[in-house]
């Protein structure tokens, strides 16, 4: 239903070119309707106003009903008897539209007439309204007396009749060109069909009220063929169409209705023209809503459909991500529990287990391996903190427990200090474990979890322990300071393996012998530890015993195998020996099994010292077939003697490290202690994976540089010096008399110092002999109180220093005392 | 016995000849003369101290001999002094004037007895 949604002048104007439209179509069309009045000139067997009023004020609203009033006024006018009657007749004219309308916007009419309701609504609207002005317009008839009272029922049936078919017949018709709208344009097999429905309609209708035989009846599947075919817009044209020409038959007289009387017409009439509205009317409607409902089933199929294949595919993707989640997530527990495989693989190999301890519910949670730590089997049973802590030794426990009590009353989430306690495992044995920890908060600060691991250091602490009394001893039986020997310049080093296993049984040592001589020994006891450590240092004093006795390198190193037999060491040990003739410049050694010493040039020359090689010492009584080797050493070369841990590597072959060495001692060149730094430098660099010892000496040329001695005042202290003196005077090229003299004077100012200048005090003597323009000049210092040149040996020790002597001269300071003496060389007798 | 030095006694005709053998120096000179008394008897007529194997001897060796001189000669001993002509103690002994307290000889030439040298007890 349409309502005036306008406003003002707008509406208005609007409101009333409708009411002009409607008035002058009302008007036209009764003028054309009473052509075909049947009684008198104003009541006809249809009335199509009535109808167009009823669509107008349903499209248009109620509003308009003056252009029907009007127009009824004035076409009622000429054929009443007084306007007034025509005014009458107009009322009744426009009342009954006018309930019509308010009947079927009542009941929700829907101008489509798609339903069986909207059908029986116009239907009895259009009976009802128009008994309105059927009563109202057969009155007036009557009391303006232009019908006798006894026509009233006949008039009043024409009317309401006549009205009724305007209705019935001429609004579905007008609402069928407003649905047309809606449908326009037809596919072309519909216009077709409807061009020839309608000509067979028209040319039926006309046959069957041409013919005098009652078969009107004919057209009527016809008019069902437009209703079931087209509906309204079918239905509503043929039943125009139809009706009119029964009309136009009965009011031109045509066959079918030439011998009836005029109420027999009438009735004949309007029975056909109710049948073909209803038909009409209520085949459409039917047609429609089955229509309707079939298009809405459609809809409702294509719709469920629809959502059937959104629903599919919905499901599909949901089933294809539901089959990768659950692939990702075998993937995830197959990777977790790879991770958890390799973290308790990681825990077993580093023996470190890990826990963690909920503290609100005292909930400890342990690894497998923190169980297998403690003895049991893994996830034995569930663990407390009290029943962890039951397994650790009864000292360690406050610890453990002031520990904890520490770190939650910290109130800050940190790491606890490690801390190394004692367990006694369930087999009763007792392990050493290192503990580290962290506490964490809950958002309010309270301590709410600890978290920690474990580790099993028993193995370690023993090992640690070993290796430092190993390390240790070795060192403690290495020498602590090479002597200080004229003439040679010595370096030597020695570096414990870092693994812990490897440390111990090299050596290396430095001997004067009386003659004058100076022996050089570097062994490796086979094996590693407290065994082999002290097993080299029985060897090492072995070796000195021996070389003091005789010298004679192979004899030292036959009676070190003879030895070994004789104690029972089950050890063998590697050893070359070297015994140094300062005044003939040469080395005589002998090798029990070890690497060949290097023997390096001034100029720059290297070779290996490879004489005949004996077995190592310890294993097969070599007896007296150690064989020896003599080399030149010439004044500035150097001899270096090593243990096999500077050259075996795992990852190198024996003679490439051997070459390597070469060319790495050729490059450090031959001063002692830049070759030992070198050598491990570019040989062993940061961890030896054996011992390494080594022992680099070089002949100097004695008059080079001075003799500088430091001793202990002691008398026995003498005797090893005036060695020293005495070779390093014959390199000074003083003659074996002029070496005595010296020696005997220098020997006078020791004996005094070590006589006299400190008493029962222990103190030090310096001595330095130096050689400038063939003039020796020696220099004897003390420390000690001050006397006089009488006291010395009874004054003959003075005596005999001044005899000796070109000069001499004794002087007294704040430090001490200073004896300076001169001797000229090459003049024989001194002056 | 010091490792320095150690003695060698043999008897010629009753008389002692006692060799030292190595260095003398203030290390062990009071234990040489100690063995020294010991190795000669009072009742001898005299006593042979053989210079010969002795490679140093200092001024305590050198006072050890004069102080062996002078019981000599209260004892009424004759004290004779082997000194090699070459060796490298002489010039020693000649700058400390030993030579005015004692004989030197440079060898033992004359037989001093007929018994057997025989090694004096506890020598080694």
């Amino acid at each position: 239903v349409e309502t005036s949604t306008g406003s003002g002048a707008a509406s208005w104007r609007r409101d009333a070119v409708r009411i002009l439209v409607l008035g002058v179509a009302y008007a036209s069309t009764a003028v054309v309707s009473l052509q075909l009045a049947l009684v008198e000139r104003n009541v006809t067997p249809l009335w199509p106003p009535t109808g167009i009023a009823v669509v107008a004020f349903l499209a248009w609203g109620s509003r308009i009903w003056p252009g029907v009033a009007v127009a009824a006024f004035f076409v009622n006018l000429p054929i009443s008897t007084s306007p007034l009657a025509a005014a009458a007749t107009a009322a009744g004219n426009t009342v009954a539209p006018l309930v019509a309308a308010a009947i079927l916007r009542r009941v929700s009419f829907r101008m489509e007439i798609d339903r069986l309701r909207d059908a029986i609504a116009i239907v009895f609207a259009a009976l009802a309204s128009t008994l309105l002005s059927a009563s109202i317009g057969a009155g007036t008839l009557v009391f303006s007396g232009a019908v006798p009272e006894s026509g009233f029922p006949e008039a009043w049936a024409v009317w309401w009749t006549g009205d009724a078919m305007g209705v019935l017949v001429v609004t579905p018709f007008l609402l069928s060109l407003r649905t047309m709208r809606n449908v326009w344009p037809l596919p072309w097999s519909r216009r077709l069909e409807a061009v020839a429905l309608f000509v067979i309609l028209a040319v039926a209708s006309v046959a069957v009220f041409r013919t005098a035989l009652p078969i009107a009846f004919v057209v009527l599947p016809l008019v069902g063929w437009a209703a079931w075919r087209f509906q309204l817009i079918g239905a509503g044209p043929a039943g125009l169409v139809v009706v009119g020409i029964a009309v136009w038959s009965a009011t031109v007289g045509l066959p079918a209705f030439r011998e009836a009387s005029l109420p027999q017409t009438m009735l004949t009439l309007q029975a056909f023209n109710a049948t073909v509205a209803f038909t009409c009317l209520f085949l459409a409607a039917l047609v429609a809503e089955r229509v309707r409902a079939r298009e809405a089933l459609e809809r409702a199929a294509g719709r469920l459909e629809e959502q059937v294949r959104e629903r599919t595919m919905e499901l599909s993707t949901a089933n294809r991500e539901l089959t990768r989640e659950i692939a990702d997530r075998k993937e995830a527990v197959e990777k977790l529990r790879q991770r958890e495989r390799q973290l308790a693989e990681a825990q077993q190999m580093a023996r470190l287990g890990s826990w963690e301890w909920v503290l609100p519910e005292d909930k400890v949670t342990w690894s497998d391996e923190m169980y297998l730590i403690h003895g049991y089997r893994p996830q034995e049973f569930p663990m407390t903190f009290d029943r962890a802590v039951g397994q650790v030794v009864k000292e360690d426990v406050p610890r453990i427990r002031a520990n904890i009590e520490t770190a939650r009353g910290r109130g800050e989430a940190h790491n606890l200090p490690d801390i190394e306690y004692r367990i006694t495992r369930t087999d009763g044995e007792e392990r050493v474990l290192l503990g580290r920890a962290r506490l964490e908060l809950s958002e309010n600060g309270e301590p709410i979890r600890m978290v920690g691991t474990v580790q099993d250091v028993t193995e370690g602490k023993q090992a640690e322990r070993e290796h430092r009394i190993a390390e240790t001893l070795q060192r403690s039986l290495l020498l602590k300071d090479l002597p200080d020997i004229p003439g040679v310049s010595l370096a030597a080093r020695y570096v414990p393996a870092t693994s812990d296993v490897e440390v111990g049984g090299d050596w290396y040592d430095v001997l004067e012998l009386p003659g004058g001589q100076i022996a050089f020994a570097v062994g490796d006891v086979a094996g590693h530890g407290l065994q082999a450590a002290s097993t080299m240092g029985q060897l090492r004093m072995a070796v000195r015993s021996y070389a003091l006795e005789d010298p004679s390198p192979s004899a030292v190193l036959e009676r070190l195998d003879r030895l070994m037999f004789r104690l029972g060491l089950s050890e063998m040990a590697t050893v070359v020996f070297v015994v140094l003739d300062q005044a003939s410049g040469t080395v005589r050694l002998a090798n029990a099994g070890h690497p060949p010493p290097l023997l390096l040039q001034e100029n720059g020359e290297v070779s290996f010292v490879e004489g005949s090689l004996a077995p190592p010492v310890g294993v097969s009584r070599i007896g007296d077939r150690v064989a020896e080797t003599e080399r030149a050493l010439d004044v500035g070369a150097t001899l270096l003697l090593f243990t096999d841990g500077l050259v075996e590597r795992r990852d190198a072959s024996l003679q490439d490290r051997l070459m390597l060495l070469k060319e790495e001692a050729a490059t450090a060149g031959p001063e002692p202690e830049a070759l030992c730094d070198h050598l491990l430098r570019s040989l062993v660099g940061d961890g030896a994976d054996d011992d390494v010892a080594l022992l680099a000496l070089r002949r100097l040329s004695l008059a080079d540089r001075p003799l500088d001695l430091r001793i202990p005042a002691e008398p026995q202290a003498l005797a090893p010096v005036r060695r020293t003196m005495r070779r390093w005077l014959e390199g000074a090229g003083a003659t074996t008399e002029e070496a005595n003299d010296v020696l005997l004077a220098v020997g006078e100012a020791c004996a005094n110092v070590v006589q006299h200048a400190y008493g029962l005090r222990a103190g030090r003597l310096e001595l330095r002999l130096a050689v400038s323009d063939g003039e020796v000049e020696v220099t004897v210092r003390d420390t000690g109180s001050w006397r006089s040149a009488s006291e010395t040996g009874g004054g003959r020790g003075m005596e005999i220093m001044r005899g000796l002597m070109d000069s001499v001269e004794m002087d007294n300071d704040s430090e001490g005392t200073v004896v300076r003496m001169r001797r000229r060389l090459g003049d024989g007798q001194p002056g | 016995m010091t490792e320095l030095a150690h003695l060698e006694v043999e008897f010629r005709g009753g008389v002692p000849v006692v060799r030292i053998h190595g260095e003398v120096d203030i290390s062990n000179a009071e234990a040489i003369a100690s063995e020294i008394e010991a190795a000669v008897p009072n009742s001898s007529p005299g006593v042979v101290i053989d210079l010969t194997p002795t490679t140093y001897l200092d001024s305590s060796g050198v006072n050890l001999l004069f102080r062996l001189a002078e019981r000599s000669q209260v004892r009424g001993q004759r004290l004779r002094l082997i000194v090699p002509a070459d060796a490298v103690l002489r010039r020693v002994l000649e700058i400390t004037g030993i030579q005015d307290v004692l004989t030197m000889e440079t060898h033992l030439d004359e037989p001093l007895g007929d018994e057997e040298a025989v090694p004096a007890p506890g020598d080694s």
